[in-house]
């Protein structure tokens, strides 16, 4: 396996629910490598979001330790986790969270906007990534006048601003219907057959058999970790 | 890129950035105007009192320029012993009465009539012909057109009358040599001015000798404060004003309008601040779902933080700009209500715009409002992002 | 400082006279008939009801009242704005209750009622607040100044009309602007409401 772009050690994180406190994550280690496709599933409340946030160091371990590229993230200052997410991680959710006022273009542009890239080569960039999610014609458009496929490739794009090393996605065909769906997630294999390391968090069958490998959790742990059947086979 | 969005979310609720622009111009307005007032009387009079070159006003002991009928008297010796000084290059003697002008019937019009040395006076501005002499006078267009009467013409007036006797006292005929324009008198205010004799032997053995004011005119770098002392020792039966004791004087007189705009002019910045506030912390709330996002995607917290006070300065900007444009016309407005107090000098306004006056008043306003938006947007842009997203699935 | 009539006219050599009678009549038509007879009567008199003295040397007072009005008015209108703006604010907020309430078979003028009867009663609310605070801001006025000028006169004056004009116009103005942002939600989609459209 390549070294390993993400690596948690005994994590945990609880956080409270009005009075009631739950413990979301529970002891989780595992690693990711450079290049990997992992599907996180299990049943709702199982703690895989946050998981997700906690690999994307949008979230603090209360014990335990999450490494992004050797980098302890919850030793990391807010500016210095906020710079980790803008260069290092691409973001993808469930219900797009596009900005409704900017275009397609001008959204994909926004991180790349925060990292100091200019203008031209921006905008360049912008419309490389809409032609790769198949929506070159619809820089122009905003995301109201999008169908929701059309805005989840749009937050991929954006994802993909800044040359992360590894896309996070919770949910993303949560709100598409099947064959939308589906779509994502030829797009998902298409982005982890170019060299995109890929995490995501998913009830989406297509999506999860799509990916190399699945985490299977609940009640905050991991219960299972297993390398898709096809890779099995082509590591034996 | 933080321009864009901030232009976005301003048009994005159009209506309610419109409101919010109209509120903080109406606030900056009132705000306006409560400085033009604060400092616009002081000012006005202190620019009348120096128009005609006069430092220094003399009044009969303890009382203010035509303050009381109170007169000073033996003014020829008065007048000699300030020219004693050095310092004094001019005196013009004043002396206000009324005048009658007899009409058939039995009635009158009566005007204020002004004892002057048409040599050095500062009390009006010749309009039209020349300076009376001996059995002439100058009038303003008021008394003119309520005596149908031009210059050229001759009229009667009388001193005095005698309500139970009907009868009117020491009249004589003078001629009209000039239009003026009085600089210290209402716009509508009827008024003569006479040689001071003229009006001395109108107003009887009362009035012989006696003028109601002296004002003084200094040599260039005297010092005015000493050459008041001077007057005092010199004259003790007097009261030597400079112009800025006038104006202390008169200030203090007119303190209500100054509390007036201080208080209204707190209560418009408070306001206006308020709406921002208000503004920016409504909209933050809404969009907390939205921060986290773009915090999750690696947008800084000073970036939306800047996004977010931008947006309240736009605000304020804008509603700072159009506030100086109503603020003229309202301080107009409010200014033709206040000229029209009795027996106000027509040169008077009450509401005088000074440019850094207004400028720092409504700069204020616009930091203030601009700092009242900066605890919702740090609020904003500091929310626990894991929180909120999850709380915003839900 | 006060002295007896006689003593001040040997004072000052002014022999026998005055400036002014002061006259009291029974009133109504007496009044009337008594302004008659002294015109009439006296040499060189003029009879002066005291109403129109009052109001004759009360052309002061009546630019200063002109230009309280005046300052009232502008603050009328900014009023009117803030509530505008404040209710539209506040209403918007609750974009996704007023959706998740139309979708669920509320009709809009149900809403719309609710929303007026609520801006209603805050705008009641806040009048009666804004009227104390008034009353009291008169008090202090009245003490203050009738010190600085050592006057019994009162410079500020909550009548019965003020009030009723004070709780009539908020009243209006609150339900208007509470209507208008009221409106304004209702006739929004739902959907677009969720932001869905």
């Amino acid at each position: 396996m390549s070294e390993p772009v993400l690596r948690l050690d005994s994590v945990e994180r609880s956080y409270h629910m009005g009075s009631e406190e739950v413990r979301a994550v529970r002891g989780v280690s595992l690693e990711i490598g450079a290049g990997e496709y992992v599907a996180i599933v299990g049943p709702s409340g199982c703690g895989k979001s946050t998981l997700l946030n906690l690999l994307g160091a949008i979230d603090r371990p209360d014990r335990g330790h999450v490494y992004l590229d050797g980098r302890d993230v919850g030793a990391l200052g807010d500016g210095e986790a906020t710079a980790l997410r803008l260069r290092r991680i691409g973001f993808v959710f469930q219900r797009f969270h596009l900005l409704a006022a900017l275009s397609a273009r001008e959204n994909v542009e926004l991180p790349m906007s925060e990292a100091g890239v200019g203008r031209t080569e921006r905008a360049a960039r912008a419309r490389e990534l809409l032609a790769y999610v198949g929506l070159a014609a619809r820089e122009k458009h905003r995301p109201p006048q999008l169908s929701g496929g059309e805005q989840q490739r749009v937050a991929i794009a954006r994802a993909l601003a800044n040359r992360p090393a590894l896309v996070l996605a919770d949910e993303p065909t949560g709100e598409l219907d099947a064959r939308t769906g589906s779509e994502i997630a030829a797009l998902f294999r298409r982005l982890n057959d170019d060299g995109t390391t890929l995490v995501v968090v998913t009830h989406d069958e297509d999506l999860a058999s799509a990916a190399k490998r699945t985490i299977h959790m609940r009640d905050g742990l991991v219960v299972r970790d297993e390398l898709a059947a096809s890779v099995a086979a082509a590591q034996r | 890129m933080i321009g864009r969005l901030v232009v976005a979310s301003l048009t994005g609720h159009r209506a309610r950035t419109l409101l919010a622009v109209a509120g903080v111009a109406v606030s900056a307005a009132l705000l306006l105007d409560m400085v033009m007032l604060s400092s616009g009387m002081r000012e006005s009079f202190r620019s009348l009192l120096t128009s005609r070159g006069f430092d220094l006003r003399v009044a009969p002991k303890g009382t203010l320029p035509f303050d009381t009928e109170a007169t000073i008297a033996d003014a020829t010796a008065a007048m000699a012993a300030l020219r004693e000084s050095p310092d004094i290059v001019a005196v013009a003697p004043v002396l206000g009465g009324t005048i009658h002008l007899p009409r058939a019937g039995g009635a009158a019009v009566s005007s204020v009539a002004l004892g002057v040395d048409p040599r050095v006076q500062g009390d009006y501005v010749l309009l039209g012909g020349r300076e009376p002499r001996d059995d002439e006078m100058v009038a303003n267009d008021a008394l003119l057109a309520a005596a149908a009467r031009q210059v050229g013409d001759t009229l009667t007036i009388a001193g005095g009358y005698d309500p139970q006797l009907r009868r009117f006292l020491a009249p004589r005929v003078v001629r009209i040599s000039g239009r003026v324009r009085f600089v210290y008198l209402a716009r509508d205010q009827r008024a003569a001015a006479m040689p001071l004799a003229a009006l001395q032997a109108l107003g009887g053995p009362t009035r012989r000798d006696r003028v109601s004011l002296m004002m003084i005119r200094a040599r260039p770098g005297a010092d005015i404060e000493q050459v008041r002392a001077w007057i005092a020792r010199r004259l003790p039966k007097v009261t030597a004003i400079s112009t800025a004791t006038a104006i202390a004087q008169v200030e203090e007189r007119l303190s209500y309008f100054r509390q007036l705009a201080f208080i209204l002019g707190s209560v418009s910045l408070a306001v206006g601040v308020l709406l921002v506030g208000t503004l920016v912390t409504v909209s933050v709330n809404e969009r907390i779902g939205e921060f986290a996002v773009l915090r999750a995607i690696g947008i800084a917290r000073r970036t939306i933080t800047a996004q977010i006070m931008i947006e309240g300065a736009a605000l304020m900007f804008a509603g700072a700009f159009l506030g100086l444009a109503l603020g003229l016309v309202t301080a107009r407005y409010l200014n033709t209500i206040l000229a029209s107090f009795p027996g106000l000098p027509q040169s008077i306004d009450f509401f005088l715009f000074q440019p850094r006056a207004a400028w720092t008043a409504l700069g204020l306003l616009a930091a203030a409002g601009v700092a009242a938006g900066a605890w919702p947007a740090w609020r904003g842009a500091s929310l626990p992002i894991a929180r909120v997203l999850r709380e915003e699935a839900a | 400082m006060r002295l007896h009539l006689d003593e001040l006219q040997s004072l000052t050599s002014y022999g026998d006279r005055v400036h002014r009678f002061a006259v009291q009549t029974r009133g109504g038509p007496h009044l009337d008939r008594a302004v008659a007879a002294i015109d009439a009567a006296a040499f060189g008199f003029v009879a002066h009801r005291s109403k129109d003295v009052a109001v004759e040397t009360s052309a002061t007072f009546a630019v200063v009242s002109r230009f309280h009005r005046a300052i009232g008015v502008i603050t009328v209108v900014a009023s009117a704005i803030f509530l505008l703006c404040i209710l539209l604010l506040k209403v918007d907020e609750r974009r996704r209750d007023v959706a998740a309430l139309r979708l669920s078979g509320i009709s809009r003028v149900t809403i719309v009622k609710s929303i007026v009867i609520e801006a209603s009663v805050l705008t009641v609310f806040g009048t009666l607040f804004g009227i104390a605070l008034g009353w009291i801001a008169t008090v202090i006025v009245n003490v203050h100044y009738q010190g600085v000028y050592r006057t019994p006169l009162r410079f500020a004056l909550v009548t019965p009309q003020t009030i009723v004009f004070a709780l009539v116009l908020s009243i209006v103005l609150g339900i208007l602007a509470g209507a208008l942002a009221a409106l304004r939600l209702a006739r929004a989609h739902p959907l677009a409401l969720l932001g869905r459209r």
